[in-house]
């Protein structure tokens, strides 16, 4: 499963991207259980988010929802910070 | 206001309406009667709902005079993602030893003593709406934002961004947007979007301006100076008077912001550039303020505030519908004729933004 993770929008504006890819991984089942979760909270297009709030698209294995702070899932929250921070 | 039928033509035709707007608060109703349907009546032809909301409590037999005083409180989210937290500190309790905290509550009041002493404003909603900050949101967050009641702090990496607390005119921009949600709404997506952001630059700098009480030509200009963490090259995260010379990092890359309109870029993404864009109308109000000289609040923050403000600002507008209301403007407080207008007008002409 390729996950991927694309931040836009913050007071800075910068955008932020990053993705995992969990074939062959020790913990692919677990990142696939949350990918699947946080991925079926998001919307199809993109919500109206509030002024210098992030937006997100996560993107799994091709196919793309959206969701913006501050209102994010927990798994939502969980899988983006993961993928930031741990993806390339 | 071409159908206002002979009703009360005093104030349709004469009557700036920024003078309306302070009109309609007026505690006598033979005064803020008119005004306040002539308010209406326009807010309704262009299908606005903002004076309904503004007045809603100024209507209200109970109404009194708001305070001259901001009712403030910040919240703590200890690193947690719950709105509004715990509370920390309220109006007129001592500081306590948190600096983050501290903070919020002095950008809080200096914001709010801005608004008051340059605008006669009220707080952001101009009846002293209550001013609340969450402080500490989430773990190693690199934002700030305004969620539509409230403002929110991150605490920042410590490898890109500090706290977001440090700089004045970061808070004073987040509470800008509450400001520009009460009266022109202006739709955070294109070029409105990025006029709702150049006006919380704008009043961002100026709070801390006002607050070091420098003149247009001692300040900085910068927004977000002291944000980023020291390893980061870079001086802020916008420049008014040199858009796109903020930072140029390995990481963060290099600020896209234009200052003209030759370099307008075209994107999707921030909301249709909504950070990137606001670089001309923030250039324009560095132009024109520099120029003007003094304190920028009290000339070229004054044009922008009745255009704010006045009623006419579109939720939908463009640059070149601003620019067209700040000559207005400029021209209804200041005189034809006066530097004010002059400088107004070049600095649209700068930036490329068409006036006529
Ligand atoms: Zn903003």
């Amino acid at each position: 499963m390729r996950i991927q993770v694309r931040r836009t929008g913050g007071f800075a504006g910068i955008d932020r991207h990053a993705e995992v890819d969990t074939s062959g991984r020790p913990d692919a089942q677990e990142w696939q259980s949350l990918a699947e979760r946080a991925f079926a909270s998001g919307r199809g297009t993109p919500p109206v988010g509030v002024p210098d709030g992030f937006s997100y698209q996560i993107t799994v294995d091709g196919k793309t929802v959206y969701c913006a702070d501050p209102r994010l899932t927990e798994e939502q929250r969980k899988l983006i910070s993961r993928v930031l921070k741990e993806g390339a | 206001m071409t159908t206002n039928g002979g009703f009360e033509p005093v104030f349709c035709t004469v009557v700036p309406p920024h003078v309306l707007d302070k009109l309609a608060r007026n505690d006598d109703p033979a005064l803020s009667g008119p005004a306040r349907r002539t308010l209406m009546r326009d807010s309704e032809l262009r299908g606005k709902r903002r004076v309904t909301t503004e007045f809603a409590l100024a209507a209200a037999p109970t109404a009194k005079a708001p305070s001259d005083q901001p009712l403030r409180t910040v919240y703590d989210a200890e690193h947690r993602t719950a709105l509004p937290g715990t509370k920390v500190r309220g109006e007129g309790e001592d500081p306590g030893q948190d600096a983050t905290v501290n903070r919020a509550f002095s950008g809080l009041g200096a914001t709010f003593e801005l608004f008051l002493k340059a605008y006669g404003r009220h707080s952001i909603d101009g009846d002293g709406l209550p001013l609340d900050a969450t402080v500490h949101y989430d773990e190693n967050y690199n934002n700030a934002f305004w969620n539509g009641e409230q403002m929110v702090f991150g605490d920042g990496d410590g490898e890109i961004f500090l706290d977001f607390t440090i700089p004045i005119d970061v808070i004073g921009h987040e509470l800008a947007h509450g400001v520009t949600q009460y009266t022109a709404n202006l739709t955070y997506y294109g070029q409105p979007g990025a006029l709702n952001e150049s006006m919380s630059d704008v009043f961002g700098a100026l709070i801390k301006q006002y607050t070091l009480g420098q003149t247009a030509a001692e300040a900085d200009w910068l927004i977000g100076a002291g944000l980023l963490a020291p390893s980061v090259t870079g001086k802020a995260l916008r420049s008014m008077k040199e858009p796109g010379s903020a930072y140029d990092d390995d990481v963060l890359g290099k600020d896209p912001q234009p200052a003209t309109m030759d370099d307008y870029v075209r994107t999707g993404r921030d909301n249709g550039g909504v950070h990137i864009n606001s670089g001309i109308p923030n250039h324009a109000f560095y132009l024109a303020a520099t120029q003007l000289g003094g304190h920028a609040w009290e000339k070229a923050g004054q044009i922008w505030y009745d255009v704010l403000t006045g009623g006419e600002l579109t939720d939908r507008a463009f640059f070149t519908d601003f620019a067209k209301l700040t000559v207005k403007a400029a021209r209804e407080r200041y005189g034809d004729g006066g530097e004010e207008l002059q400088a107004v007008e070049k600095a649209w002409e700068q930036v490329g933004v068409r006036i006529l």
